[in-house]
């Protein structure tokens, strides 16, 4: 630990190691399946193996025989036993607000239909095999422009067409088509972004426990929402929520699908009640392709127009968002998200779009690291860069010139998002000037060489609560916080976020410790648990955590801080504004003898004796944060890639990110979430997809098929920041926990299209593997024999 | 039908005889996180591809979740829980990868630290080529690999000289 981390008041900024990675780096963790509670059962969730139809014959008699076989929870049973999990975000006019726990009908494989509870997890699996479920199959349809069809199936009957969403955004149609109309040039394309699995290294899982006496009901989960998932499971169970206790303990990943409770959550936590004896589930691998949330499936048809000059006009896409067998808890919310940052960086005179959020039959589509941002990054900056190319302009100079300058801001866009600070183009500066630094003389290996860019801005820190109340969004949007100077004058933090590898635990006591002149040793972050954290409506997604739960932090430590020095000045007989707090111990400022230890005055104030007059007992101080607007975060990526012609295979040879994220709090940490965040982005635009057959059977099931980035896929990347404060925030911090997967396509896809030009107008889906970027090659006629 | 046979043998973990009774089928990373009670070994995918539940045997790393544990008998087996030293102090890679936040959620980080020990044991000064490769057969969703990688090198640092700087 360097100086200035043992120094108090100077750790935001600094570059703290984490406080909790002894733990992790001894194998000291505990993650829910490292959790062994006496006498816990097994389970496997009983599911459908098909895409579509009605369950009509269930028997489990065969399988009770098996050994080790202690209980079969049958759907019949489930159903009756539970009630529909809601739909968190319900768009105007949803067609379908809400899905059972067991359905009648099922609607994708995997879909969770009952629960097999067994003394051992291979005795479990052993009597799954022995339960005879028959089906009476249904058409299905996987293509999401099919189920558009009049031949369709339809799959809901609150969703004619299979349409479940069907809402216009931005300004009215005729406008942005009377703009369109007006413009010089128009560029349309139609862009598809593929099927994705967030695929945290850590699946999910439960271990739930029932107590019959106190009729209490505790879920371990791996989740990032404790609170969220409470609120749902009492719901789902008919239970008190004093009676149901979430607790989220170490947790492997999460990138947005551990974001609420899942259907075969709530059936483990039946069985554990039926059983009286706790219960285990740990998702395993190949069942996480089909039973949690994928993420990213849109189709846009894109117009940018623009004039001769260069001028941006009018800006519009109609998207299809494949929202899989029923909406998600967030539903079309991330086809929602992608029309309303469509606009990104740029003036238009005119912007718009249109969201229809549609059914088929496979795993529904929820929340992955990006929610929609990535698909407006991706179809914006392609359009921009075929822009440049029909006027034959520097793509970097088309970006500069419709930029909304740093003077121009606060500005609202088209879709009323209020930007709030920051200096675009000089991200885009830094990043163009920045991709061409030490890029190697290519060499003649036959390959083509490009660079692309994308420049976006993010919305972060999801809250205000009034924001999520216009826009449907069922989580209020504060954070808690409570600070507290213990009676031995060390520091505890209790917090409704819920880290799981953002190193929350670390950053947050960083701004306690600073407020409290403590340093970070004596700073402990308490999370994760309903029982003892403060309630959290939405939880660590969207960025949020160090913008709403941080901001929380920094004005709690601040109003404890004055109480400190009000109390301290009381025993000193010194002006609480004369006063500062060093390594723990309050002093008179410039004359160190003049000094009582922060341990006395907690001891005092806890003791409650010879408080001054009107002054509370005890040193905590409890903060409500609803946060005053949004933060929007913002960057330009750039790539330089080189592109084999004989086998369509990209490589990325340099990778620059100029970012700003507000008021860094640890750069390291800030740094490393950068680095994975492109990474996942690297995946979206090379590698990952799922696959379906036309029966809705997922051809993709496990990480032989599932590519996730490696070493050798994620190259070495150059990150720096800028830093404009957020406006809004106590501390003034923006979210960045996505910002790194927003823009890689888009950078790759135009690196390519700079490359070879003559597959330009190809270059719209992703992933842009070889297989697909050699078609490309091959229909324009460049592909090179080996 | 009858409950399966067991087999009673002795695992060796970290130095450590541990007898256990065992169905032929039960995977060495069950067998250590279940039966042994270290659950420091993690298991991402079960199919082999993640690393996750990387170990040692004999020095030389394999996926635990490829191997039966009965096949492990008369082998020393190494886990993350034998890497620190016995007052609990980490060692050079496990200081690195802390140094180098080189880690995140954590939960690939025992696979990792365990390829990279076996890595750096047998090519105590890798080059940046060397340490891609060598840690190529382990994912990670969380880092990008970029800080895993420094911290690799400055594993490599503290064990040959105690001294070095981790990168930026």
């Amino acid at each position: 630990m360097s100086d200035a981390m043992s120094r108090p008041g100077t750790l935001v900024g600094q570059r703290v190691l984490r406080v909790n990675d002894g733990k992790l780096l001894t194998g000291a963790g505990t993650f829910v399946d490292d959790l062994h509670l006496p006498g816990t059962l097994h389970a496997v969730v009983l599911r459908s193996p098909i895409a579509h139809g009605r369950l009509v014959a269930f028997d489990a008699a065969e399988a009770l025989t098996m050994p080790g076989v202690v209980d079969v929870l049958a759907p019949e049973e489930a159903r009756d036993a539970t009630r529909p999990l809601r739909c968190v975000w319900l768009m105007p006019g949803q067609g379908q607000v809400d899905y059972p726990v067991v359905p009648r009908v099922v609607r994708h494989v995997g879909q969770a239909l009952g629960v097999l509870l067994a003394t051992s997890v291979a005795a479990a699996e052993d009597g799954a095999e022995r339960v005879r479920m028959e089906f009476e199959e249904l058409p299905c349809v996987v293509d999401v422009e099919a189920a558009l069809g009049d031949a369709a199936p339809q799959l809901d009957p609150g969703c004619p067409g299979n349409v479940a969403v069907d809402l216009p955004r931005g300004d009215p149609p005729d406008a942005v088509e009377a703009a369109i109309a007006r413009a010089d040039h128009v560029v349309a394309m139609r862009f598809a972004i593929q099927r994705l699995a967030g695929s945290p290294l850590e699946a999910r899982g439960v271990v739930a426990s029932w107590s019959p006496a106190t009729g209490e009901l505790t879920m371990w989960s791996s989740t990032q929402v404790p609170h969220h998932a409470r609120d749902h499971l009492a719901g789902a169970l008919g239970l008190a929520l004093d009676r149901v206790r979430v607790v989220a303990p170490d947790v492997g990943g999460g990138f947005g699908p551990k974001d609420h409770l899942y259907a075969d959550e709530v059936l483990v936590c039946l069985a554990a009640m039926r059983a009286r004896v706790p219960v285990k589930w740990i998702e395993d691998r190949r069942e996480a392709f089909t039973a949690t949330v994928h993420g990213r499936e849109q189709i846009h048809e894109a117009r940018l127009a623009f004039d001769d000059d260069g001028r941006f006009v009018a800006l519009h896409s109609d998207v299809l968002a494949d929202l899989g067998a029923h909406p998600s808890n967030v539903g079309a919310g991330p086809a929602f998200v992608a029309t309303g940052m469509l606009e990104g960086p740029y003036r238009f005179d005119s912007s718009g779009g249109r969201v229809r959020g549609v059914l088929t039959n496979k795993t529904p589509a929820g929340a992955y690291r990006g929610f929609g941002m990535q698909q407006a990054a991706w179809v914006r900056e392609r359009l921009v860069d075929e822009a440049a190319r029909t006027l034959g302009a520097d793509p970097a100079e088309l970006r500069r010139r419709n930029m909304i300058r740093a003077d121009e801001l606060p500005y609202t866009t088209h879709t009323h998002q209020n930007y709030d600070s920051g200096d675009y183009a000089a991200a885009l500066e830094r990043a163009t000037e920045l991709v061409g630094e030490g890029l190697p003389a290519a060499p003649d290996d036959g390959r083509r060489r490009g660079v692309g860019l994308c420049s976006y801005v993010e919305f972060t820190g999801l809250g205000p609560s009034a924001v999520q109340e216009i826009v449907g969004f069922a989580l209020g949007g504060y954070e808690t916080a409570v600070v507290r100077v213990e009676p031995d004058g060390r520091a505890t933090v209790l917090t409704g976020v819920s880290p799981h590898g953002q190193g929350l635990e670390t950053s947050l006591a960083q701004l306690a410790a600073d407020a409290l002149g403590l340093p970070i040793t004596d700073v402990r972050v308490v999370h994760g648990d309903t029982a003892t954290a403060p309630y959290s409506a939405a939880g660590t997604i969207a960025s949020r955590s160090m913008t709403v739960g941080g901001g929380a932090v920094v004005r709690a430590a601040g109003r404890l801080r004055v109480k400190i020095l009000d109390l301290a000045g009381h025993l000193l007989e010194a002006a609480p504004g004369d006063l500062e707090i060093i390594q723990g111990v309050v002093q008179v400022r410039g004359s160190p003898t003049a000094a009582v230890p922060l341990r006395t005055v907690a001891e005092k104030a806890w003791l409650a004796w010879g408080l001054p007059p009107g002054m509370a007992p005890g040193l905590e101080e409890k903060d409500l944060h609803d946060p005053q607007d949004i933060s929007y975060s913002y960057a330009t990526h750039a790539a330089a890639v080189a592109v084999d012609l004989a086998t369509g295979r990209i490589e990325i040879e340099r990778y620059v990110v100029v970012h700003d994220c507000g008021v860094i709090v640890n750069p390291m940490i800030v740094d490393g979430q950068t680095h994975g965040g492109v990474a996942q982005g690297i995946g979206n635009a090379l590698l990952e997809t799922l696959v379906y057959d036309d029966v809705g059977q997922p051809r993709i099931a496990t990480f032989h098929d599932y590519v996730l980035p490696g070493t050798g896929e994620v190259p070495d990347m150059v990150v720096e920041h800028t830093q404009t404060p957020s406006p809004f925030i106590p501390g003034g911090m923006k979210g960045m926990g996505e910002g790194g997967t927003i823009a890689p396509a888009a950078a790759i896809g135009n690196a390519l299209a700079n490359a070879v030009p003559e597959i330009a107008h190809l270059v719209t889906e992703t992933p842009m593997t070889p297989a697909r970027v050699w078609g490309w090659l091959d229909a324009a006629g460049v592909a090179t024999d080996w | 039908m009858s409950a399966e046979h067991l087999h009673d043998l002795t695992l060796t973990v970290n130095g450590v005889p541990h007898p256990v009774s065992v169905p032929a089928r039960r995977l060495l990373s069950d067998a250590l996180r279940h039966d042994i009670g270290l659950t420091g070994t993690h298991v991402g995918c079960e199919h082999g591809v993640c690393g996750c539940c990387t170990v040692l045997l004999d020095g030389q790393p394999v996926r635990s979740c490829l191997m039966f544990a009965v096949s492990a008998r008369g082998h020393e087996i190494t886990t993350v829980e034998g890497l620190a030293g016995p007052g609990g102090e980490l060692n050079a890679v496990q200081r690195a990868f802390q140094e180098c936040h080189g880690l995140q959620c954590g939960f690939c980080t025992p696979g990792f630290l365990m390829t990279v020990t076996a890595l750096l044991a047998e090519n105590p000064s890798p080059t940046e080529d060397e340490v891609v490769e060598g840690i190529s057969g382990n994912l990670c969703r969380c880092t990008g690999y970029q800080n895993i990688v420094a911290s690799v090198h400055r594993a490599a640092a503290l064990m040959t000289d105690g001294a070095g700087e981790p990168r930026p």
